[in-house]
C-alpha cells in the first residue's frame, strides 16, 4: 500500500504499458487514454500525451485502430474546440498506414473533429492537412484524403476552394485505381458541399471522367454515386447529365454495372421526376427485369414494389406487371425469392380489382413454388396478404404450403416457419388454428433437430400468450404433459424446457396443479441430465409458486437431488436451494 | 494546369479512338440481320464530342448482344471458307485475314442447342488458324496483327459470369472443396487462347509492330481475366502473360504495376480473386531473373505488395507460390531477411492455426537464408512469437515450431545467440514441460530443453531461477497494475471535479 504514496506519472504508466508484449494489455491502456488525459490535465495532454501518440505508430493494427477511434472523441481532453487542431497530427499519420480499417477509422475521426472545429482553424490546420495527404507519396494517404474534402471545402476561402476542386479532380485521375475508387466513392459527399454553379461544371466533369474509367471497379462506384449526385442537381440538369449516363449504364457490358443500376434506378427516378421516368427509366428498368444475368434480375426484382409506387397504376399495369409475371416463373430460384419478398406491396398500387385478377394468380403460384425460400418469403408478408384478399381465399392455398414447409427437409426452413406461427395464429384466428395447425405445433416438439425443438417450445409459449391460459389449458398442456413419458431423454428434456417457458404464462394455479407434479416425477428420471434440468426448472418456479408449495413440494424434491450421485445434479440443486433460501431471507 | 488539361484531352481521345475503330468494312461471308447490324455499330460509331458524356468505355466489339435475354437471335449466314490447302499460296494471306475476321463473331453458349452448325464451323476455322500460324507461313503485317488482335479481344474480353448463388454459400464453408465453375464457351475460348499463345511465341510476329495492338489496354484486359473461375483459362493466361512479359520489354513496368494494383485491391479491399496463385507464379520467375543489386523498385514491391499478401484468409490458395517469391528475394539479397521476417511477424495469424503452420514453414525457409547480422536485428520479436507458437494448444503449430531445432542452420543461429534467445523462450519451454496436453510436443520440448541445458548449464539455471522468481511475482504485478490504474482514475476524477469547481466559480 506504499504504492499510493509514490508520485504517479501518467505518461510513464502509458509508455510502460504500451511496451508490454501482451496485446490485450496494450489495447486496454489505449482504451483508457481518456483517463490518462484527465489525470494529466488539458495542457499536459496537449504538450506531452498527443506528441507521444503521434510517434507511437508502430504498433499492431488493432492497437492503432483503437487509438484512431479514441482520438475522435478527444476534443474535451485537450481543452475544447480552440485546441482541437492538436489532435490532427497523430490522426494524419494514421491516415497513411497500410491497414484499411485503421485508415477508415482515422478518416472518420478526422471528419468528426473537423466538423466541430472553428472556421479559421480549419483554414489554418485542417485544409493544409488535406492537401498534404492528397499529395502523399504512397497511395494510402491519397485514398484517405478523398474522404476529407467535404469537411474542408465549405469553410475554405474562394481561392482555396478552386484549389481544392482542382486537387479533387486530380485524385479522380490518379495513377492508382485505389485512389480513383476512393474519389469515386466520396464524390457524392463532396458534391453536396460544392456551390451549384461549380456543381454543373467542375463536378460533372469529374463525374464524366469517372464514368469512362478503364477499370470496371471505378465505373461501378461512379454508378453508385449517380443517384446522390442526381438529387443535388436541378431536375433539368439531372435529366441532361445523369439520365443519359444511367441509360447507357443500364446496357453496360459488365453485369456488375447493370446490377448497380438496378439498385440505384429507383432513387434516380425520384430525382428526375415523373415524365423522364416514364419515357426513359421505365424502359431501362424493364430491360433490367429481363436481363440475361440472374444477379441483375435479382436486384431489379427486389425493387418492383418501390418502383411501381412512384408510377401511375396504368404504367405499372402496362409495363411492370408483365415482367412480374415472367419473373414469377424465372429459372433462378433467387430471382423468384427476391420477387416473393416484395410482391405483396404491389397490391395497394394496383388496386383491388387488378390485384385479384392479375396479382393473385402470381402470388398463388409463388406460394406453390418448389423452392422453400420463395414460399417462406410470401408467408412472411402474410399480414399484407390478408388485408388484400381476405382470409377465406387465402386459407385454401395457404394451408398446404404451410404444412409442406413444416415438414421441409432443411431444418432452417422449418425454423423459419415456426417463427411465423404466432403471426399466422393472430391473423387466422383461433378456430382455423385449432383445426389445422395445432397438431403441427406438437409434432415439432419431437423434431430431430434441437433448434427446432427449442423453437417449438418457445412457439407454444407465444401461442399461450396469444390465445390465453384457458385455451392453452385445453389445447397445449395435456398434449405436452403426455410427452413427458417419451422414451427418449432428449424429448423429455424438451418438455422440461417447454414447461419452464409455459409456467409464467399459465400462472400460479395451473403451474402448481398440473406442471409441478410432472416436474417432480421427472426428478426421479434415470438420466442425470434430466435430473439437473429439473433442478433448474424448479429454480425458475421460485417467483411463480407460493411459499407453502415451495416448502411442501419443491424443497423436499431438491433436498433429495442434493444427495444425487451425479456431480452436476448436486451442483444445480444446491444452486436452486440457495436461491430459495435467499428468497426466504428477504421476504 | 495547361499540361493537365492537355493530358486529360489526350487521355480521352485515346479512349474514344478505341471505340471508333470501324468494324468489318467488308466481309462477304458475314451478313447480319438489320437489327443486329445496327446493334453492332451502335456501340462503336459514336461521334466524339466534348458534351458527350454518355459513352462509358464500351467494349471494342460486341457482336453478341449479351444484354437482352429474350430477343436478339443471331440470324447470320455463317459458312466455312475454303481451306488453306485449296487456295494458291498468293491467296493464303488474304484467306487468313478473312478467317480471322470470321472468328470475331461470338455465339451464345448458355443455350447448347443454338447455332450448332455455326459453332462447329467457327471451331474448325479456329483450328485451321492454329495450324496455319504454327506452320510459320503467316506474314504478320500491321493490318494482319490488327485484325488478329481484334478477333482475340472480341473472343476473350468478356465479362466474367458471376458464380451461381448456391456456390457462394458453399464457399463460405470450405474454400478448397468448392468445384471450380467451367466456362461454357471453352470449346472456342481454348482454341483462341492457343492461337494467341502461338502468335506471341511466333518469331514471325515482330514485337515492334505488335506492340501497337498488344497495348496497355490489351494487357489490362488480359490481366482482368485472371479472376476467371475456370482453372484451365487461368493456366493459359499464365503462360501467355509470361510470354508477353518476355517479348514486350516496353510493357514490363506496366505489367508489374498492374499486377501490383490487383494485389493491393485483393489485400486492402476485396480479399477475393481467383488468379493470385497464377500471377505469383509468373512473378516467381520474373523475380528469379532480377539482376543484382536489386533495384529499389523491386524491394518496394517486396515490402508493399508481396509481404502484405500474407494477410488475407485465403492465403492457403497461393501460399506455395508466394513463399517461393519471398525466398527468391532473400536468396538474392540476404539483407532483406530482416524486413521479411518483421513482415511475417506483423501479419502473424492470431486464431488461424493452419495459416500459422504455413507461416512457420515459410519462416524456416527464410531463416535458412538468413545471416548472422540480419538475424541479430530481428531475433527478439521473432522469438517472442516463436515462444507463443511453442505454447500453442494446436499441437501441429507447437510441433512445427519445435522442429526449428532440427534445422542445422537455424540451430546454430540460436546457439550463437542463446544469451538473448533462451531467456525469451524459457518460460514457454517450462510451461510446455509442465502442462502441454500433447505427448509429442511434450517430449520434443524436453529435447529442446536438454539441448540448452547441455550447451550452457549456467545460463539455463539462471533462466530457471529467473522464471521461478517471475512466476512468484506474477500475481503481485497484476495487482500492482490494477492499483496503478485505479489510482490514475482517482487522479482523473479529482482533476475533473476541481475543474468543474473552477468553472462554477
Amino acid at each position: 500500500m506504499s504504492m499510493v504514496d509514490e508520485p504517479l506519472y501518467p505518461i510513464a504508466v502509458l509508455i510502460d504499458e504500451l511496451k508490454n508484449d501482451d496485446i490485450q494489455l496494450r489495447l486496454n491502456s489505449i482504451r483508457k487514454l481518456s483517463t490518462i488525459a484527465r489525470a494529466l490535465g488539458e495542457e499536459r495532454t496537449r504538450k506531452e500525451l498527443i506528441p507521444f501518440l503521434s510517434e507511437n505508430n508502430d504498433d499492431d493494427d488493432e492497437v492503432l485502430l483503437a487509438m484512431a477511434e479514441e482520438l475522435g472523441v478527444f476534443i474535451p481532453y485537450v481543452g475544447g474546440l480552440e485546441h482541437a487542431h492538436v489532435l490532427l497530427p497523430p490522426l494524419e499519420t494514421l491516415c497513411t498506414v497500410e491497414e484499411t480499417c485503421v485508415r477508415d477509422k482515422a478518416v472518420e475521426s478526422l471528419c468528426r473533429i473537423g466538423s466541430q472545429m472553428r472556421e479559421t482553424d480549419l483554414v489554418d490546420w485542417f485544409i493544409p492537412l488535406v492537401k498534404r495527404l492528397a499529395a502523399g507519396e504512397w497511395f494510402t494517404a491519397r485514398v484517405s484524403a478523398c474522404g476529407l474534402f467535404h469537411i474542408a471545402y465549405p469553410s475554405a476561402p474562394e481561392m482555396l476552394k478552386t484549389e481544392l476542386r482542382t486537387i479533387y479532380s486530380q485524385l479522380c485521375q490518379d495513377d492508382m485505381p485505389m485512389v480513383r475508387r476512393s474519389a469515386s466513392t466520396n464524390l457524392g459527399k463532396f458534391a453536396a458541399t460544392v456551390e451549384p454553379s461549380y456543381l454543373k461544371t467542375d463536378v460533372m466533369q469529374i463525374f464524366e471522367d469517372l464514368t469512362q474509367d478503364d477499370q470496371d471497379s471505378v465505373r461501378l462506384l461512379a454508378v453508385e454515386g449517380c443517384a446522390a449526385l442526381g438529387k443535388l442537381l436541378e431536375p433539368q440538369d439531372c435529366i441532361a447529365h445523369i439520365l443519359p449516363v444511367i441509360v447507357i449504364f443500364s446496357q453496360d457490358k459488365s453485369w456488375r454495372v447493370r446490377y448497380m443500376v438496378a439498385n440505384q434506378l429507383y432513387e434516380l427516378c425520384e430525382a428526375v421526376g415523373p415524365e423522364p421516368t416514364k419515357t426513359d427509366l421505365v424502359p431501362a428498368y424493364v430491360r433490367l427485369l429481363r436481363d440475361n444475368e440472374a444477379e441483375v434480375r435479382i436486384a431489379a426484382a427486389g425493387k418492383v414494389t418501390k418502383f411501381s409506387r412512384i408510377l401511375s397504376p396504368e404504367l405499372a399495369l402496362q409495363h411492370i406487371l408483365p415482367c412480374v409475371k415472367e419473373l414469377s416463373s424465372d429459372s433462378s430460384q433467387h430471382v423468384r425469392s427476391a420477387l416473393a419478398s416484395v410482391i405483396m406491396g404491389m397490391a395497394p398500387v394496383l388496386g383491388k380489382d387488378a390485384t385479384i385478377e392479375q396479382l393473385l394468380p402470381i402470388f398463388l403460384s409463388l406460394l406453390k413454388d418448389e423452392f422453400p425460400d420463395v414460399r417462406l418469403n410470401i408467408i412472411s408478408k402474410l399480414d399484407q396478404v390478408n388485408q388484400v384478399i381476405g382470409i377465406d381465399l387465402l386459407s385454401q392455398s395457404l394451408l398446404p404450403a404451410i404444412v409442406e414447409l413444416a415438414e421441409d427437409r432443411h431444418w432452417r426452413v422449418r425454423l423459419a416457419i415456426i417463427e411465423y406461427i404466432p403471426l399466422l395464429a393472430s391473423q387466422l384466428g383461433v378456430g382455423f388454428f385449432d383445426d389445422k395447425l395445432g397438431a403441427l405445433c406438437m409434432q415439432w416438439l419431437q423434431d430431430k433437430v434441437y433448434s427446432i425443438r427449442e423453437a417449438a417450445a418457445n412457439n407454444l409459449k407465444r401461442l399461450a400468450e396469444e390465445f390465453g391460459p384457458d385455451w392453452a389449458m385445453q389445447h397445449i398442456i395435456p398434449q405436452v404433459l403426455e410427452m413427458a413419458n417419451n422414451p427418449h431423454y432428449l424429448y423429455r428434456m424438451t418438455i422440461l424446457g417447454a414447461i419452464s417457458l409455459l409456467a409464467p404464462v399459465m400462472g400460479l394455479e395451473i403451474t402448481c396443479s398440473k406442471l409441478l407434479p410432472v416436474v417432480v416425477t421427472l426428478a426421479k428420471d434415470r438420466v442425470a441430465n434430466i435430473r439437473f434440468n429439473v433442478a433448474k426448472v424448479l429454480q425458475s418456479f421460485i417467483p411463480i409458486v407460493e411459499q407453502s408449495v415451495m416448502e411442501k413440494t419443491v424443497r423436499p424434491c431438491l433436498v433429495e437431488l442434493v444427495e444425487d450421485p451425479d456431480v452436476d445434479v448436486r451442483f444445480f440443486s444446491k444452486q436452486a436451494l440457495d436461491a430459495i433460501d435467499q428468497v426466504m431471507m428477504t421476504s | 494546369m495547361i499540361k493537365q488539361i492537355l493530358n486529360k484531352v489526350s487521355r480521352k481521345q485515346s479512349k474514344f479512338s478505341k471505340n471508333q475503330e470501324p468494324l468489318d468494312a467488308q466481309n462477304p461471308n458475314l451478313t447480319c440481320s438489320g437489327s443486329k447490324r445496327s446493334d453492332l455499330t451502335g456501340g462503336n460509331s459514336r461521334k466524339l464530342s466534348s458534351s458527350d458524356i454518355s459513352a462509358p468505355l464500351n467494349p471494342r466489339f460486341n457482336p453478341n448482344d449479351t444484354n437482352s435475354r429474350k430477343g436478339g437471335h443471331v440470324s447470320v449466314s455463317y459458312e466455312s471458307l475454303p481451306s488453306f490447302r485449296d487456295v494458291p499460296s498468293s491467296e493464303k494471306q488474304n484467306l487468313f485475314i478473312k478467317k480471322v475476321i470470321m472468328c470475331s463473331v461470338n455465339f451464345d453458349f448458355t443455350d447448347p442447342t443454338k447455332n450448332l452448325k455455326e459453332k462447329e464451323i467457327k471451331r474448325q476455322t479456329l483450328l485451321e488458324l492454329v495450324d496455319f500460324v504454327a506452320s510459320n507461313n503467316v506474314k504478320f503485317t500491321e493490318s494482319v496483327i490488327h485484325e488478329f488482335v481484334k478477333m482475340v479481344s472480341a473472343n476473350l474480353f468478356r465479362e466474367l459470369t458471376p458464380q451461381p448463388r448456391d456456390c457462394k454459400i458453399l464457399q463460405s464453408y470450405d474454400l478448397e472443396e468448392e468445384e471450380p465453375s467451367m466456362d461454357l464457351s471453352w470449346p472456342h475460348l481454348q482454341i483462341v487462347y492457343e492461337l494467341l499463345l502461338r502468335f506471341i511465341a511466333s518469331p514471325e510476329a515482330d514485337a515492334k509492330i505488335a506492340k501497337k495492338f498488344i497495348d496497355h489496354y490489351f494487357v489490362l484486359k488480359l490481366l482482368d481475366l485472371f479472376d476467371s473461375e475456370d482453372p484451365r483459362e487461368r493456366e493459359y493466361l499464365k503462360t501467355i502473360l509470361h510470354r508477353v512479359y518476355g517479348k514486350f520489354m516496353v510493357h514490363r513496368p506496366f505489367i508489374r504495376k498492374t499486377i501490383n494494383n490487383i494485389f493491393y485491391r485483393f489485400v486492402l479491399e476485396t480479399e477475393k480473386h481467383n488468379g493470385i496463385a497464377e500471377l505469383l507464379e509468373i512473378l516467381g520467375s520474373i523475380v528469379n531473373g532480377f539482376a543484382l543489386p536489386l533495384k529499389e523498385e523491386h524491394k518496394l514491391f517486396l515490402s508493399r505488395a508481396l509481404i502484405p499478401l500474407h494477410k488475407p484468409k485465403s492465403l492457403m490458395m497461393y501460399h506455395q507460390q508466394l513463399s517461393y517469391c519471398i525466398t527468391q528475394f532473400v536468396e538474392k539479397d540476404c539483407k532483406l531477411a530482416d524486413m521479411v521476417i518483421r513482415g511475417l511477424l506483423k501479419y502473424w495469424p492470431v486464431t488461424n492455426s493452419s495459416k500459422e503452420i504455413m507461416f512457420l514453414g515459410e519462416l524456416e525457409e527464410v531463416l535458412e537464408a538468413t545471416q548472422q547480422p540480419q538475424f541479430h536485428r530481428c531475433m527478439v520479436p521473432l522469438f517472442k512469437q516463436i515462444a507463443r507458437c511453442l505454447n500453442s494448444l494446436h499441437f501441429q503449430v507447437a510441433e512445427r515450431a519445435l522442429f526449428f531445432w532440427n534445422n542445422d542452420h537455424i540451430e546454430s543461429l540460436i546457439r550463437q545467440n542463446r544469451k538473448v534467445i533462451l531467456p525469451i523462450i524459457f518460460p514457454a519451454l517450462e510451461r510446455n514441460g509442465r502442462y502441454h496436453w500433447n505427448q509429442a510436443v511434450h517430449s520434443l520440448t524436453l529435447n529442446v530443453r536438454k539441448i540448452f541445458f547441455d550447451l550452457d548449464p549456467e545460463l539455463f539455471n539462471e533462466c530457471l531461477l529467473n522464471f521461478q522468481e517471475e512466476e512468484a511475482k506474477e500475481e503481485k504485478i497484476q495487482s500492482r497494475r490494477e492499483s496503478t490504474w485505479k489510482h490514475l482514475e482517482e487522479i482523473a476524477a479529482d482533476k475533473a471535479s476541481s475543474n468543474e469547481a473552477v468553472l462554477v466559480n
